[in-house]
């Protein structure tokens, strides 16, 4: 099979039968990192709604979707899951960052070397023209490896802010882990994206022209940062 | 290309001569067609060929052990040793490596207990670490690691070096450069063949803004990162073990044309055709597109393709080297003689033999005057006789390149 259970991902909400009426507006999000930081299992597990049991290494691109409903519309969520070695980016993911309406910037936060090439990743991104007007946000996954984390909160979260994006935390495996927080939430992977989702609906011009409704529903994302609603400056809208 | 020359309907009936009629003796009268193109000397290469290529391939694992070194012009008793403990040290693609290999789980056999498995998992990372060590020129990619196993899961962890190495240097090589500038260009090659079969799934491709990425994996693991059943896997390395390096892109042509109706009827927009596409389905009729794939390269060779499609005329050292390579297997000793001299030289036959003498760009000898150089082969063995192949340190030493001069 061409990567894991590709066909459950569809089976959760968006079923080759039921396609989606016309207007259904679709949000495209690119999820790029170095290799294995988890790009696979976070949209895996924001589409198919677990940790897969075995993952493989990306080759190209692979591509998942999710139909989700936001303040009564529904919205397909289209992620770009790209490959994480650097050859491949050069010539190969280009093509898809055309039309992309969000960036989703991954490292491993047991893992310093995937925190450092992240410049690497935002010049890349630069390149095709996506720059800060376009939505970006930065993932440090495997949280649930307490022991092992080489990246600190503090560190990742003033180099979002330098890049003008809001820092989430989370595990793609174990989304309850955070023992810090507690809090009732259930599925913090869920929330990320579902964020970005929330971002680019109340954003005025994207893909059909439709009234922007605004974003009523609140994410609660159990870090307790300052999350979707944190406005011009996590969401890097200002000019740098 | 005598050996194309099979008669099939335009809707793609594969006549497989006697095979088709009487199943079993067909499998019975291949076997002996193998073993005895093997004790050959030198060994028939052309009906190896044939066999890997035709209806199921090399029929069995064993066979595969036995043919597969000749293909690829190894000889068996020479192999290189175990890769040592060293091997590991300071490589700068032991963590990619590592991590790709740790995620191959799969493509091991489901049955095999998990000590087994982490041991082969363990000689795969040596094996891959091995090749590039000895060949810096040849770079890690994502998806090698699928060649690899494959390889060693047959033929296990010595003769999995040397095919791997062999492989690398002709077949895989453009995907081995430093980027993959040269993979993108042999990619290229796959729009051009729908083109020429069906215009209208071309022009739908094409406007659909596809791209080609979706045969990325095929093309550089040979299906093997694709598929589900290690057997249609096998099969297909048969296949393009004996067949020139662009083969696996005529595959994913037939594969992309087999799917025409599904991809005409996807909403044109690039994710969904590419979704579509990139998501084999694991039931393909796998016969019937080999023996198409063979027919497309027959009917559109690469010179053509990229003449039709003003594909730059950037440099493919896979296709490029191909004639030599072809030329190298020619003239293999049976294994039974293999051993002898073998032993008899203390096994100080050099391996690299053809990688020292591959010609430049020596334009295009593929077709009629592959025959020629074939007859020339022919030739020289006859007039020189046994003696001198059992002087010369290994008949690939004074092959290719002796042999283009003639031209
Ligand atoms: N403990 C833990 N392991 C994880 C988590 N997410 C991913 N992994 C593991 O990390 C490894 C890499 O995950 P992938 O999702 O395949 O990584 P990737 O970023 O897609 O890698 P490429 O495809 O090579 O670019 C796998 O072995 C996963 O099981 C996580 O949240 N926690
Ligand atoms: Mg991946």
């Amino acid at each position: 099979m061409a990567e894991i259970g590709s066909s459950v991902e569809f089976s959760g909400s968006l079923s080759s039968s039921a396609l989606p009426p016309p207007r259904t507006r679709i949000f495209k999000i690119i999820v790029i990192g170095d290799s294995g930081v988890g790009k696979t299992c976070l949209t895996y597990r924001f589409c198919a709604g677990k940790f897969p049991e075995k993952t493989e290494a990306t080759i190209g691109v692979d591509f998942r979707e999710r139909l989700v409903e936001i303040d009564g519309e529904k919205i397909k969520i289209q992620l770009w899951d790209t490959a994480g070695q650097e050859r491949f980016r050069k010539s190969m993911v280009q093509h898809y960052y055309r039309n992309v309406h969000a960036v989703v910037f991954v490292y491993d936060v047991t893992n310093a070397a995937s925190f450092r090439s992240l410049p690497a990743w935002i010049e890349e991104c630069k390149q095709h023209a996506l720059g800060t007007e376009v939505p970006r946000i930065l993932v440090g996954n495997k949280c649930d490896l307490q022991d092992s984390i080489q990246v600190g909160t503090d560190v990742a979260q003033q180099f979002a802010d330098t890049h003008s994006m809001p820092l989430f935390e989370t595990s793609a495996k174990n989304p309850n882990s955070q023992g810090d927080s507690g809090g009732a939430n259930s599925d913090h992977v869920e929330a990320i994206f579902m964020t970005v989702a929330h971002k680019l609906k109340s954003q005025k011009p994207l893909v059909l022209s439709q009234p922007p409704m605004g974003s009523g529903v609140t994410v609660n994302l159990n870090r307790g940062r300052d999350d979707g609603g944190d406005g011009a400056k996590g969401w890097g809208c200002s000019s740098c | 290309m005598k050996r194309l020359r099979r008669k099939r309907q335009k809707a793609g009936v594969v006549v497989n001569g006697s095979f088709s009629r009487e199943p079993d003796c067909g499998k019975k009268h291949k076997l002996a067609e193998i073993n005895q193109a093997l004790i050959s000397d030198p060994v028939d290469i052309e009906t190896l060929r044939r066999a890997a290529a035709s209806k199921g391939g090399l029929l069995t694992d064993e066979l595969r052990r036995k043919v597969w070194p000749k293909l690829l012009n190894i000889n068996v008793y020479d192999l290189p040793h175990k890769p040592g403990r060293d091997v590991r040290d300071s490589h700068k693609d032991y963590n990619q490596v590592v991590l790709d290999v740790k995620r191959s789980m799969k493509r091991f056999p489901k049955g095999m207990p998990a000590r087994e498995r982490a041991a082969l998992q363990e000689q795969l990372i040596d094996i891959i670490l091995e090749v590039l060590k000895q060949n810096p020129q040849l770079h890690y990619y994502q998806g090698y690691h699928d060649v690899a196993v494959s390889l060693l899961l047959v033929v296990g962890e010595r003769m999995a070096i040397a095919l791997l190495e062999t492989l690398s240097n002709f077949h895989l090589r453009d995907f081995m450069d430093p980027t993959m500038d040269s993979t993108k260009h042999i990619l290229n090659y796959l729009m051009p063949i729908l083109e020429q079969v069906d215009r209208e799934l071309h022009d739908f491709m094409v406007r659909a803004e596809v791209g080609t990425i979706f045969a990325l994996s095929w093309l550089i693991t040979w299906y093997g990162h694709v598929l589900s059943e290690f057997k249609h896997t096998l099969r297909l390395y048969d296949f393009f073990l004996a067949s020139h390096p662009l083969m696996p892109i005529y595959l994913a042509a037939t594969i992309v044309l087999h799917r025409e109706k599904e991809v005409k009827q996807t909403e044109c927009d690039m994710a969904m055709v590419h979704h579509l596409l990139s998501r084999i389905p694991q039931d393909l009729p796998y016969e019937l597109l080999i023996g198409q794939a063979q027919d497309l390269f027959e009917q559109y060779p690469p010179p053509l393709l990229a003449k039709k499609a003003a594909l730059q005329s950037r440099k493919s050292l896979s296709i490029s080297t191909f004639q030599a390579f072809q030329l190298s297997t020619l003239h293999q000793r049976p294994d039974s003689v293999l051993q002898r001299l073998t032993k008899a030289q203390g096994s100080t036959a050099s391996r690299h033999g053809l990688e020292a003498a591959l010609p430049g760009d020596r334009g295009q000898l593929w077709g009629k005057g592959n025959r020629m150089v074939k007859m020339a082969v022919w030739g020289l063995s006859a007039t020189l006789g046994a003696a001198v192949f059992a002087v010369a340190q290994t008949a690939l030493d004074w092959g290719p390149d002796v042999l283009l001069q003639l031209f």
